[in-house]
């Protein structure tokens, strides 16, 4: 670690603004966290690497106050204490950047800065330390602006300067470029650096994202199923080690390609070799067809501006892109949850009308949702009931549903797609993220789609999970159907795709095919602002 | 409506049991409470809390003949109550059953007058016309909802008045709802009186009659409970009531759906209406409708739904236990204490059949390291 | 019997009708602002009714007690706090349902009012009078808003401070924040369900006052169907003034007027449609819901009860 290097005797060496010391939470099977030990000494970002479902947020939350660790010790400063609530973590100066989890939208930007603070509302005071916050960090903003009416990027900015508000001493940093591009997300990692070195604050940065540590980090450990497997430092180590550190074996494809992909860029060789979607694309006639969307928010804004895209059977389009850029939307359209105002959707030529309940799905379009709960799963019903929602007449006969059939049909399933749970019966609710996952997923394939929409479908998996999932999507290419990728990993995204379109702003920025795609292309058709 | 239940793991049987006798000592502990506070205010201004008690039992079940009358008010609470569930599965808050059963019973009193034909099929016809009635009533709020957004829990309870309002204009005319002069005797506000061959069988059981509304009620309970876990309508309400936004997925039009949802609720409370027209009995105005016909009914059977935590069986005993109440609350008047007791009674006992599921449900919150639904 | 035209002309020339709006008026005022604040923090205060009857009923046992209209003030704000403990603690600690607990109080105070109403039977009276010089002199409406019993004015008093106590304080914007987005205001910090508490607390507090007004301003003695629904109008008024305050008194003013109009039309002699009458706070706030669905949102998290995830 960056401890003094031992020129002996001297100084004691600093004493760590937070260590965590064999902190272990477990939510009834699952362990989340397991015998955590990490240090964050001021004037450096650590970084926390981890897959989705590794722990980080987990532990985070502890340090944050918002969750109880069951065993373990958190020392801040040199003394021990107990974190039960977030104004405990705040009086002791550790402060967190939330992905959008605590603004109010319905009242300004100097009122949600405002939001949790102690003492008489002085609105000039807050308004006028926004401005001082927005000067020094680059983070300028509008405080009487209504957060409703802010897209994500600002959203976000609005979010990190409430964190920064009350100088918080320890700051962690949740996931926080998913909202920015490249771009931005190198201003913010050179404010970091400013934050923490002229002011001796400890920043914690938590992230999977390989490139980001390396280039940001001062240190990093690497977390993987609830311990910390690794500590590297990112002048001694490269992506592939990390990568290798995150899998824990040797190596995953995806992982592998993609490390190998984004340190160069353009290795040429291995493309061709096992790439996905064997067959080529037929180019008769477009299985999806999607032509001058133009769909609005709820605050009148365009997100959908004209978005035209075709996918062919048997192939898969990776849509790449900094979220906030159409994809939810897009996902939305697919799932029968956005109107347009414009433009059309085919299927086979077939136009399907954007909006109504239960079209698309009815056209042979697949989804897995970005957000599983949000459209995907339902948490109260059971797996039986989950896997037939989408089409109950499998199981039915003469209207009603032949519970017999239903539990048969679900267990065939379970055991076809290996999901772990205590039987047909058991409710949505208990099973893990990867599990409800792979509910949807065999949900999807089993109605044979024509088309199948697969938004950010390894987020939060552990790494079988996410294996799992890309050769599945490699299998459903094989056998014709047209999957459409949406994903904010660029390395899911090179692994998988035949061919790369960028979204920006709610419209396609470009495409190219596999092997014309490199970072350096790709970023520059994602750059640009979204704010 | 539903509140977020913690879930906890599953459990061993012996743990199940000792569970079960919690949850049982803590109804009885609270029903014991309020039963308590009652008695002491009964005390406190001088009466006595035994023959009230004697008197509330008395008037529900025990003198014959009551628990016949017990039945013909649980009928009606039963109906409503069940109404309520649908919209509630479907994740809608219809309060305004007192409106829709009042607007049902006002409908069916209207076409009772215009209709001719067999007795049978005029009853079946009164029966369906308060529930088009009720139904329509709701529907006023549905529309409110999908095509102007109108959050339905205001709509409803605002709606409540205006039927209470409308009925009351619709009593003021002969040609709506009022009884001509002659057959009004010295009341001002009634409707004319059911011909006998216009109103619902009584059946007669062991010296109790009461109308053939439990019946309907109860075979309703059984199809609606059956509907709701068996059939493709029932899952696919409930979908919408769990997650609108996977239902519209899968094709299920919240329009649709909902607006049916809402107005079989309305539907049910206005059966309910039409019930208690054709059922008459003098718990009821003896078919006869008149101002204030609706006399709490929705109110009370929107919370048999509610305390049932919208169950369908649970309902049903539910529904008798407030009928019960009422009932009783006649007699009670002759033991000398103030009849409004009644109204205090059932009030501190609903209270107290809250409190054992908001007790559990802060233990498990602070014990349960289980399987938490951690949704962030 | 004039005509019409000059009925509807005198009605609006009299004194009277704008003194009666008033009292009218103030007790919507009173139980709407309370409700008013309950409703920005999320909560849907359903027992109004029973916070006005109560606070109504204790004032008047308040006044009989002591014979001071003080005292009886304080008691009714006792009374309506009381009512208002059963609704907070029960929907917004003990996660009970909030419908069920608002009706089943209307029911339970109406009965133990009437209850306990034949057993005391409290005496009491209307409060000393007092006007404002010159004000008072306005034409039509300085009687009405400037000569009044004493505890009229306090509403002069309620309604600024509850503005400035939902707009101007952290108290407020914590209130706010709850009822618009209450997980994101407990990641902040804010306890959600402490605040929703403490709004309903308020409009017990307000409610009550309005049941004490009731009494000691408008009608002079109690009776359990003194408040007859007025709690409901109230809350329409919230729902009219699209949850502002300036709209709730608003709308507090135009249904006083209605139920003025509609006393003094029949006070000589005309039969108007009553029934309609009756029922115009209430369409017009369906009307006004329907008409501007768009402009006029309730607090996004309205009647929505907020239990935090597991820690």
């Amino acid at each position: 670690m960056t401890d003094s290097i031992g020129t002996g005797g001297g100084k004691p060496p600093p004493v760590p603004a937070v260590e965590l010391a064999g902190i272990t939470k477990r939510f009834g099977a699952v362990v989340a966290c397991e015998g955590v030990d990490m240090v964050f000494h001021r004037g450096q970002i650590h970084g926390i690497l981890g897959e989705n479902g590794a722990g980080k947020s987990t532990l985070m939350k502890i340090l944050i106050g918002l969750v109880l660790p069951d065993e373990g010790r958190i020392v801040v400063d040199g003394a021990e204490r107990r974190i039960h609530d977030p104004l405990v973590a705040a009086d002791l100066g550790i402060g967190m950047v939330h992905q959008h989890f605590s603004l109010v939208e319905a009242l300004s930007v100097w009122e949600n800065v405002a939001l949790g603070e102690k003492g008489t509302l002085d609105p000039g005071a807050v308004r006028e330390r926004i401005e001082e916050i927005g000067e020094q960090y680059g983070l300028a903003i509008d405080p009487d602006a209504r957060v409703g009416d802010l897209p994500a990027g600002l959203r976000q900015r609005v979010e990190i300067i409430k964190c920064l508000r009350r100088d918080p001493q320890i700051v962690i940093f949740d996931e926080p470029t998913s909202v920015l591009t490249p771009e931005e997300s190198e201003q913010l990692f050179s404010s970091l650096r400013n934050v923490v070195a002229a002011e001796g604050r400890a920043v914690a940065l938590v992230s999977h994202k390989l490139d980001e540590m390396l280039s940001a980090a001062d240190e990093i450990s690497i977390m993987r199923q609830g311990r910390v497997v690794d500590r590297q430092v990112p002048s001694e180590t490269n992506a592939r080690k990390l990568a290798r550190s995150m899998v824990g074996r040797d190596v995953l494809l995806r992982s592998e390609r993609a490390a190998l992909g984004l340190v160069g860029g353009d290795e040429q060789g291995h493309k061709d070799m096992g790439s996905p979607g064997s067959r080529g694309p037929d180019s008769q006639h477009p299985t999806l067809r999607i032509e001058e969307a133009v769909a609005r928010g709820p605050g009148g804004t365009k997100i959908l501006d004209g978005l035209t895209i075709e996918l062919h059977r048997g192939t898969i389009v990776g849509l790449a892109g900094v979220e906030g850029n159409g994809q939810r939307p897009l996902g939305d359209l697919l799932s029968s949850l956005l109107p347009l105002e414009s433009g059309r959707v085919e299927v086979d030529g077939n136009a399907v009308p954007a909006g109504r309940p239960g079209a698309m799905a009815r056209a042979g379009i697949g989804v897995i949702p970005e957000d599983r709960h949000d459209s995907g799963v339902v948490l109260e019903m059971t797996v039986a009931e989950n896997l037939v929602i989408t089409n109950p007449y499998y199981v039915t006969r003469r209207s009603l549903i032949d519970s017999k059939r239903l539990a048969a049909f679900a267990r065939e399933i379970i055991e076809e797609f290996d999901i772990q749970c205590d039987g047909p019966a058991a409710p949505m609710w208990s099973l893990s993220g990867g599990n409800q996952q792979r509910v949807v997923l065999a949900r999807e394939l089993m109605q044979n789609p024509k088309v199948l929409v697969a938004a950010q479908p390894t987020r939060g998996l552990d790494v079988v999970a996410i294996e799992y999932m890309s050769n599945r999507l490699r299998t459903a290419a094989e056998e014709g159907v047209a999957i459409l990728l949406i994903s904010s990993e660029l390395e899911e995204i090179l692994d998988l795709s035949n061919r790369i379109v960028v979204l920006r702003g709610g419209r396609v920025a470009g495409e190219m095919s596999r092997s014309e795609a490199s970072l350096e292309n790709l970023g520059l058709l994602m750059g640009g602002s979204t704010g | 409506m539903s509140i977020a239940t913690t879930k906890v793991a599953p459990t061993s049987k012996t743990w199940r049991r000792i569970r079960i006798g919690e949850w049982l000592l803590l109804y009885a502990l609270s029903i014991f409470g309020a039963l308590l506070i009652a008695g002491t205010l009964v005390e406190a201004t001088g009466g006595d809390w035994l023959p009230v008690l004697s008197a509330l039992l008395d008037g529900s079940v025990r003198r014959p003949g009551r628990w016949g009358e017990t039945l013909g008010v649980a009928g009606p609470l039963l109906l409503v109550a069940l109404g309520t569930v649908v919209s509630s599965k479907a994740g809608l808050v219809n309060i305004g059953q007192e409106g829709q059963l009042l607007f049902g019973a006002a409908v069916a009193t209207y076409f009772s007058f215009l209709i001719g034909g067999p007795g049978p099929l005029n009853v079946v016809l009164i029966l369906l016309f308060g529930a088009i009635g009720g139904a329509a009533w709701a529907g006023i709020a549905a529309g409110l909802l999908y095509w102007r957004g109108v959050p339905e829990v205001l709509s409803t309870l605002l709606l409540v008045t205006v039927s209470t309002q409308t009925v009351a204009y619709g009593m003021r005319w002969e040609w709506l709802l009022l009884a001509p002069q002659s057959s009004r005797g010295n009341r001002n506000q009634v409707s004319e009186q059911l011909a006998s061959n216009n109103r619902l069988p009584r059946p007669e059981i062991f010296g109790n009659e009461f109308p053939l509304t439990v019946y309907i009620g109860l075979v309703l309970a059984l199809l609606l409970a059956f509907g709701l876990g068996r059939t493709v309508w029932g899952l696919r309400l409930r979908l919408l009531g769990h997650n609108p936004r996977a239902a519209k997925r899968c094709g299920v039009s919240e329009k649709t759906f909902g607006v049916g949802a809402l107005m079989i609720s309305g539907g049910f409370a206005g059966l309910a209406g039409g019930a208690m027209l054709a059922g008459g009995g003098f718990s009821f105005g003896n078919y006869q409708f008149m101002s204030g016909f609706s006399d709490n009914i929705g109110w009370t059977g929107l919370l048999v739904a509610l305390v049932a935590r919208e169950r369908v069986l649970l309902a049903v005993p539910i529904a008798f236990v407030f009928a019960c109440l009422r009932t009783g609350s006649s007699f009670v008047g002759s033991t000398g204490v103030e009849g409004r007791i009644t109204d205090v009674i059932q009030g501190l006992l609903v209270l107290a059949l809250l409190i054992p599921p908001a007790v559990m449900l802060l233990r498990n919150i602070r014990r349960a390291k289980a399987a938490a639904t951690v949704r962030v | 019997m004039s005509s019409f035209p000059q009925a509807v002309y005198d009605i609006f020339t009299s004194n009277s009708t704008y003194i009666n709006a008033a009292l009218f008026g103030g007790l919507l005022a009173f139980a709407a602002t309370g409700e008013w604040v309950a409703e920005r923090a999320g909560t849907l205060n359903i027992s109004v009714e029973a916070m006005l009857l109560a606070g109504a009923f204790t004032s008047a046992v308040g006044y009989d007690l002591t014979d001071s209209v003080v005292v009886a003030l304080v008691a009714g704000i006792l009374g309506g706090m009381l009512v208002a403990a059963i609704q907070a603690e029960m929907s917004h600690r003990l996660s009970a349902d909030q419908f069920v607990v608002g009706l089943t109080l209307n029911i339970l105070i109406f009965g133990l009012t009437g209850f306990l109403d034949r057993e005391i039977d409290p005496a009491t009276k209307t409060a000393a009078r007092w006007t404002v010089p010159i004000l008072n002199k306005v034409p039509l409406i300085g009687k009405a808003l400037f000569s009044q019993p004493w505890p009229f004015y306090l509403l002069y008093v309620l309604i600024p401070l509850s503005w400035w106590l939902v707009y101007r304080t952290r108290w407020g914007l914590e209130l706010r924040a709850s009822g618009e987005n209450p997980q994101s205001a407990d990641v902040s910090g804010i306890d959600v369900n402490r605040r929703r508490r403490q709004a309903v607390y308020y409009a017990g507090l307000t409610s009550g006052l309005g049941g004490a007004f009731l009494i000691f301003v408008q009608v002079g003695r109690f009776d359990d169907s003194i408040v007859g629904g007025r709690g409901f109008i109230a809350i329409a008024a919230v729902i009219f003034g699209g949850w502002t305050l300036r709209g709730t008194i608003l709308g507090c003013v135009v249904f006083a007027a209605a139920l003025s109009f509609r006393l003094s039309i029949q006070g000589l002699g005309y039969q108007v449609n009553s029934e309609l009458l009756q029922a115009l706070p209430f369409l017009v706030t369906i009307l006004g819901m329907a008409l501007f669905a768009h402009r006029v949102r309730p607090p996004a998290a309205l009647a929505r009860p907020f239990v935090r995830g597991l820690r």
